[in-house]
């Protein structure tokens, strides 16, 4: 019980930062939901290459900047360990009868239910510009919980890397060499269908693809659980399998 | 039975020897300090008796366990300052102190308690519930101090507890921390690198030097080990030719324990120093010699540390305090 006690705390340190921090919050979401206004506008004119159903470019993009701010968010979850450490805060921890993966555990869970917010948040804001989700609340709540589980796997990437990168500068450059990628080669703005098939190739294999999928079927179509649930099961899968080795990573790198 | 026994203990980072064959052993009760300059091993040492680091050879014991293979009941027995002042600054103190408590496990009742009676000890009620950000460097230390006592561990280990702060402030922490042993019956293990924090605070210090401890006792006994006053005196240069013969001369005086040159001066140890001093001058103008300063002082821990490793304990200091600060603008810019 008082391993579930220790990710608590340390999941409660991040949140009361979080709080603390009202500019961060705002950037945070403002920017995703200029993205939208701009994006969606912008682009409205390829509305008719998108797969048939889909009412505007923008009920097609409000999934892919829910992820984005995902994935931004995840990206902090390995930094504040590298702060943490840097600054001794670590130590403090460490020093104190916590269990050790309490650590790793809760700054990742911290990230992805601060995630969360944002996402309910920008979600909320592209309902307002008009973004209709076919399932309603229930699938808005859907759409938050797969969001998150990305959260955890992008945090616990974040976090395996700040075990070995010890410095923030480097774990800052490396993680935004891969986010960009990430989102770029997924479909998350744009229409796999409509892509090279050598990029083709590379959004299949990419777990924000497998992310987005399901995301947009319960935003634009409705509950069609053969398209939902195997791609959660494979991110979900593949989450653990990233929390299992950051936390391994972390033990390693305090021993 | 000693609260901390360490034999042997020794720590290697590739080919560099941190910490060198370390023996010691602590009562319960006792402020014991080390004392030394940056990178001797001190902060290396502590990190192997708190469980954060794994000694390549030798042992250690804290609170009658073993600090490599009972990890766990080492950890909750002792409590750990470090020298970052580790405290989140976008925390109140009070928030601090309950997430310090409860990393301890403590229940709530109990928690809540021991925050309010830690921030009185520490003189922090007032502040308690503003953000750390607000405080300055000595109220940070202090919070720092109090979350290292929330769970009453028997054993505190306090890294250089006054780096960075003003005379005032540094002071100011000594008394919490003697008060610590006196009320709670801690047993306080703490390194610094300034001589009169350990000649004040500790009962018994441990002069640590690469890796090394070099000499081990009371201040005061070590203090007199050096056999005496030290007299610092320099000749004038015109007359410098002379200073052999009367450095000859003056280690004839019955009270002298020992002359060595130094960069432009000779430093004597004398018993009785006030009256070596003018026979020290009759001596000197006998052969020819005029003296152009001299000065006498009670030996401090600071000629105790040259008497053992031949150098200066000062001319180490510059770089930690420059390092403190650097931590400092690092905390600033931090998001």
């Amino acid at each position: 019980m008082s391993v579930l006690g220790d990710i608590w705390n340390v999941c409660w340190r991040e949140l009361i930062r979080f709080r603390r921090q009202p500019a961060r919050i705002l950037m945070s979401i403002v920017q995703p939901i200029i993205w939208l206004a701009l994006l969606g506008n912008m682009m409205q004119a390829i509305t008719q290459m998108l797969p048939p159903g889909t009412k505007s470019y923008l009920d097609y993009m409000a999934p892919g900047i829910v992820v984005m701010t995902t994935i931004f968010g995840g990206v902090f979850g390995g930094l504040s360990i590298v702060w943490d450490r840097r600054l001794g805060f670590l130590n403090k921890m460490l020093a104190a009868p916590i269990s050790r993966s309490a650590i790793p555990i809760g700054k990742t869970i911290a990230s992805s239910l601060i995630s969360s917010l944002q996402a309910t948040l920008i979600l909320c804001a592209a309902i307002v510009m008009g973004v209709n989700i076919a399932t309603g609340p229930l699938g808005i709540v859907a759409v938050i919980l797969i969001a998150m589980i990305l959260c955890l796997m992008l945090s616990g990437i974040s976090l395996a890397l700040g075990a070995v990168i010890k410095t923030h500068e480097t774990l800052m450059v490396v993680m935004n060499f891969l986010t960009m990628p990430l989102m770029f080669t997924s479909n998350a703005l744009f229409p796999k269908e409509l892509m090279p098939s050598w990029l083709q190739t590379i959004a299949e294999w990419n777990p924000i693809t497998h992310t987005i999928t399901p995301i947009r079927t319960i935003t634009s179509r409705g509950w069609e659980w053969a398209l939902i649930l195997p791609d959660v099961a494979k991110i979900a899968a593949l989450t653990l399998a990233v929390m299992g080795i950051a936390i391994l990573l972390f033990r390693r790198s305090i021993s | 039975m000693p609260i901390i026994e360490v034999d042997n203990l020794t720590k290697h980072f590739g080919k560099i020897v941190a910490v060198d064959h370390v023996s010691f052993s602590i009562e319960e009760g006792e402020i014991f300090g080390f004392l030394g300059p940056n990178g001797a091993g001190k902060t290396t040492t502590i990190l192997m008796l708190i469980t954060l680091l794994k000694p390549t050879s030798g042992r250690a014991t804290v609170c009658g366990f073993d600090v490599t293979k009972q990890q766990a009941k080492v950890r909750s027995c002792i409590g750990y300052v470090s020298q970052d002042t580790a405290v989140d600054e976008n925390l109140t103190g009070r928030e601090n102190l309950l997430l310090q408590g409860r990393f301890y496990h403590l229940p709530k009742e109990v928690l809540e308690k021991r925050i309010e009676e830690v921030l009185e000890m520490v003189d922090l009620t007032d502040r308690a519930n503003t953000l750390v950000s607000t405080y300055s460097g000595g109220m940070r230390k202090r919070l720092d101090i109090a979350e290292g006592l929330i769970h009453r561990p028997k054993v505190l280990f306090v890294d250089e507890p006054t780096l960075g702060l003003d005379i005032q402030t540094r002071h100011k922490i000594w008394e919490y921390i003697q008060r610590l042993r006196e009320e709670a019956h801690m047993t306080i293990f703490l390194t610094t690198h300034y001589m009169d924090e350990a000649d004040k605070l500790c009962d018994r210090i441990g002069i640590i030097d690469y890796g090394q401890i070099k000499v081990l006792g009371k201040p005061n006994d070590l203090k007199s080990q050096i056999g005496g006053d030290i007299i610092t005196l320099k000749f004038t240069d015109e007359t410098n030719s002379y200073a052999d013969q009367a450095v000859e001369e003056i280690k004839r005086l019955s009270s002298i324990e020992n002359i060595v040159p130094t960069k432009d001066s000779f430093s004597v140890v004398a018993k009785d120093g006030e009256t070596t001093v003018p026979k020290i001058f009759e001596v000197a103008s006998n052969v020819g010699a005029t003296i152009e300063s001299i000065s006498l002082k009670r030996p401090t821990l600071d000629d105790v540390f040259m008497a053992h490793t031949g150098r200066e304990l000062r001319e180490e200091m510059g770089s930690k305090e420059d390092l403190m600060r650097e931590r400092i603008r690092m905390r600033r810019v931090r998001m």
